[in-house]
C-alpha cells in the first residue's frame, strides 16, 4: 500500500513538472489555441453554445449561474470531442515531451 | 446580467480601483514575456493543496490562490471575508456574496487591451480566436433586416436547380460542384472578392460567381437561369461557345482559368507563371505534381514540379501497377487474363498506375545532366503538394484520329481518400515504391492527406449523345442528385455506385499557415 502512495506522489510530481514546462515554453498556450481552432472547426463550440442557450432558457436568465452551466455541459462537452482531435493533441504533447531533455 | 458588476465589486473598485485586477491579469493571465511565464509556471498552484489544479482563482483582496473544485477558494473567501476572486483561466471575476460570476465593463476593457497586445507573438500565436462581433455598419444592416434564417442539419439552403439553356448540362454540373465546394462557398459568402475591373463588374466572372452564390443561398427554391454566367464564359472562352454539347472537364478547366485571370484583372500578369499567384482559385485548386526522372546509368534524379488543377487518370488497358507482379491474383483486383493488359477498376488502382515508375524505352533516351550521356531512364510522378480541393478526371473519352470512344467501365471510388501513398514523401529513394504499404510516420500526421468526397459529375450516354448529371453533398451525410432543374435526394450508396467522371474531394483538415 505504501508503494501505491509513493506512486501517487510521483505521478503528481510528474504532472506538476510537465505542466510547468508547458507553461514556461508557451506550449500550453499554443496547444490551447490549436484545440480551440479544432473545436470551432468541427462545430463543437456551436453545439455547446446552443445547448447553453437551451439551459439558460429553461432555468431563466435571472436565476442561472455559471456553476449550473458548467455542471450541465461538462459531461456533454467531454463526450462530444471528436477522436481525431484527441489524437492530434495527444500527438503534439508527446512530440513536445520527447523534445524536452530534462524530464 | 448587467455589465456593471455587482454592488460588492463596485464597492471594491471605489476603495481599491482597478489596479489589483490589472496586476493579477498581467502577471498570470496575459503573460507578455518569457520571464512572466516562468513566474506563472512556478506560482500557479493552490496555496492550500499545492496542486496546479484547473479553475484556479486568485483572491482580489490578498495574495492567495485557491482551486475551485476542492472549494479551497470558497473557504478562503468565507474565512477571510474576501468575497471577490479572479478565475485565472479566463480572467472573469466571481463574487461569493452574489454566488456567481459578475461582468464589469471597466474590467472587460482592461482584459481586452491585454489580449490585443502584439506580445502574444512571443509565443508564436497569430490572431488567436475571438468570437465575431458586428461592426457599426453591420449593426445597422442587421437592424434594418430583421429576418433571420437558422441553418441546421436539416436545412436545404444552397440547393437550387439550374435551367438547361440548350445542351448546357455540362456547365450546370460544374456550377453545382463549385457552389457546393465548402471553402469556395465560405470565400464568396464572406464577401472576400474585390473586383479587379472597377466599373465593369458585369464583365468580371468572379463577380458573376459571387452573384451566383447569392442566388443559390438566397433560399429561393425555383430553378435559376444562369444566362449571364453562360454569356460571360462564352465571351472569355471562345472555344466553348455554341450550343453543342461540350466536355464538362474542359469547361471546369476553362472556368477556373478565367476566374483565375479575373482575380488578377484583365490587364494583369501575362501568364508567364500563371500559377504562382495567390488568388483564391490557386489557393484552393492548385497542387504540385512532381516528376522525377532517374538516369539508369548514374542514378541521378532530375526533379521538376508542375502546378496542376486536376489529376487526369487513364482508364483502359495498359501495363499493370506492379512491374514485378507476374501472376495475376485471383478475384477482383482488376487484372484481366493477360498480364500486359490491366484495366483499373478503382480510383486507387488508377492512382497507383499514375504514380508507378515508368521505364522510358530506348526510343526516349534523355541526356542526363550529371553523367552527360544519353541513357534510358525511369520517370515517376508523385504529388508534392496537395490542393485543398482535388479534382480527379477519369479519362473516359478517347479522341484518337477517326476514333471516338467512351470507356464506360465502372470505376469504384471511396468517399474518404488518403493520398499519403501517392505523395512525393512516400517515394523510396531507389526508383519508386518498393511496396504499397502506407508507412507509419510518427512525426507527421497522416490525417493531413485525408480527403472527403463532396461532388461527383457523371456522364450517361455515348460520346455522340449524352447527358451530364451530378451528385453533391450537403452537410456531412446528405447527398442530392442535380439533373439540371431537378434536385432529388440521393443516398451515398447511389453516389458510390454511379459511373463517375469527375470526382471532387475536399481536404478534411486545413492547416493554417
Amino acid at each position: 500500500m505504501a508503494d501505491l502512495q509513493e506512486r501517487k506522489i510521483k505521478d503528481a510530481q510528474m504532472r506538476a513538472t510537465i505542466n510547468q514546462k508547458l507553461v514556461e515554453t508557451g506550449e500550453r498556450e499554443r496547444l490551447k489555441e490549436l484545440l480551440r481552432t479544432r473545436l470551432v472547426e468541427c462545430g463543437w463550440r456551436d453545439q455547446l453554445k446552443a445547448h447553453c442557450k437551451d439551459i439558460v432558457q429553461q432555468k431563466g436568465l435571472e436565476h442561472v449561474t455559471v456553476d449550473d452551466l458548467v455542471a450541465e455541459i461538462t459531461p456533454k462537452g467531454r463526450a462530444l470531442v471528436p477522436d481525431n482531435v484527441k489524437k492530434e493533441l495527444l500527438q503534439r504533447i508527446r512530440t513536445f515531451l520527447s523534445q524536452q531533455s530534462n524530464i | 446580467m448587467s455589465v456593471h458588476g455587482c454592488q460588492h465589486l463596485s464597492a471594491f473598485k471605489a476603495a481599491k480601483g482597478t489596479d489589483p485586477f490589472r496586476i493579477i491579469y498581467s502577471y498570470f493571465i496575459a503573460c507578455p514575456s518569457a520571464d512572466a511565464r516562468r513566474i506563472k509556471a512556478k506560482s500557479c498552484v493552490c496555496h492550500t493543496c499545492r496542486q496546479p489544479t484547473l479553475r484556479l482563482h486568485a483572491c482580489m483582496y490578498c495574495i492567495y490562490f485557491g482551486c475551485y473544485g476542492a472549494k479551497h477558494i470558497h473557504e478562503h473567501a468565507k474565512s477571510k471575508k474576501h468575497n471577490l476572486a479572479i478565475d485565472l483561466t479566463y480572467g472573469t471575476v466571481i463574487c461569493f456574496s452574489c454566488e456567481d460570476y459578475v461582468y464589469d465593463k471597466d474590467l472587460e476593457d482592461i482584459a481586452r487591451s491585454f489580449s490585443q497586445k502584439p506580445s502574444l507573438n512571443l509565443v508564436n500565436l497569430k490572431d488567436p480566436f475571438s468570437s465575431w462581433e458586428p461592426s457599426e455598419d453591420e449593426l445597422q444592416l442587421l437592424k434594418k433586416n430583421p429576418k433571420r434564417r437558422k441553418v441546421d442539419a436539416k436545412s436545404t439552403v444552397g440547393l437550387r436547380g439550374l435551367i438547361n439553356l440548350g445542351n448546357t448540362c455540362f456547365m450546370n454540373c460544374i456550377v453545382q460542384a463549385l457552389t457546393h465546394t465548402p471553402i469556395l462557398r465560405d470565400f464568396f459568402l464572406a464577401d472576400r472578392h474585390t473586383c479587379q475591373m472597377p466599373g465593369e463588374s458585369k464583365q468580371c466572372l468572379v463577380c458573376e460567381m459571387a452573384r451566383l452564390f447569392q442566388e443559390f443561398y438566397s433560399g429561393i427554391c425555383t430553378p435559376h437561369i444562369p444566362y449571364k454566367l453562360l454569356h460571360l464564359v462564352w465571351t472569355n472562352a471562345r472555344h466553348l461557345a455554341g450550343y453543342e454539347q461540350q466536355d464538362a472537364h474542359e469547361f471546369l478547366i476553362a472556368a477556373l482559368d478565367v476566374l483565375h485571370r479575373h482575380c488578377k484583372g484583365t490587364n494583369g500578369m501575362s501568364c508567364s507563371n500563371p500559377h504562382l499567384c495567390n488568388c483564391i482559385i490557386d489557393q484552393i485548386f492548385t497542387g504540385g505534381l512532381q516528376s522525377d526522372v532517374t538516369c539508369k546509368q548514374c542514378n541521378n534524379v532530375s526533379t521538376t514540379i508542375d502546378p496542376i488543377w486536376d489529376i487526369s487518370l487513364d482508364l483502359g488497358p495498359g501495363p499493370p501497377a506492379f512491374s514485378s507482379h507476374s501472376t495475376p491474383s485471383p478475384g477482383g483486383t482488376g487484372f484481366t487474363n493477360s498480364p500486359g493488359n490491366y484495366e483499373p477498376t478503382s480510383l486507387l488502382e488508377c492512382l497507383k498506375r499514375f504514380t508507378r515508375p515508368e521505364h522510358l524505352g530506348s526510343s526516349a533516351k534523355i541526356k542526363c545532366g550529371k553523367c552527360h550521356c544519353y541513357q534510358e531512364s525511369t520517370k515517376q510522378l508523385t504529388m508534392k503538394k496537395l490542393p485543398v480541393v482535388a479534382c480527379f478526371h477519369l479519362k473516359r473519352f478517347e479522341h484518337s484520329t477517326g476514333y471516338h470512344k467512351k470507356i464506360s467501365t465502372f470505376v469504384s471510388f471511396p468517399d474518404e481518400l488518403d493520398m499519403t501513398p501517392f505523395m512525393s514523401s512516400s517515394r523510396n529513394d531507389n526508383n519508386g515504391f518498393s511496396n504499397q504499404i502506407i508507412q507509419d510516420m510518427p512525426t507527421s500526421l497522416s490525417c493531413d492527406n485525408k480527403y472527403s468526397l463532396f461532388a461527383v459529375v457523371n456522364h450517361c450516354g455515348t460520346i455522340e449523345v449524352g447527358h451530364y448529371t451530378c451528385y453533391i453533398r450537403l452537410h456531412k451525410d446528405q447527398w442530392f442528385k442535380c439533373d439540371d432543374h431537378m434536385i432529388t435526394k440521393a443516398t451515398i450508396t447511389e453516389v458510390l455506385n454511379s459511373e463517375g467522371y469527375l470526382l471532387f474531394y475536399h481536404k478534411q483538415i486545413l492547416e493554417y499557415e
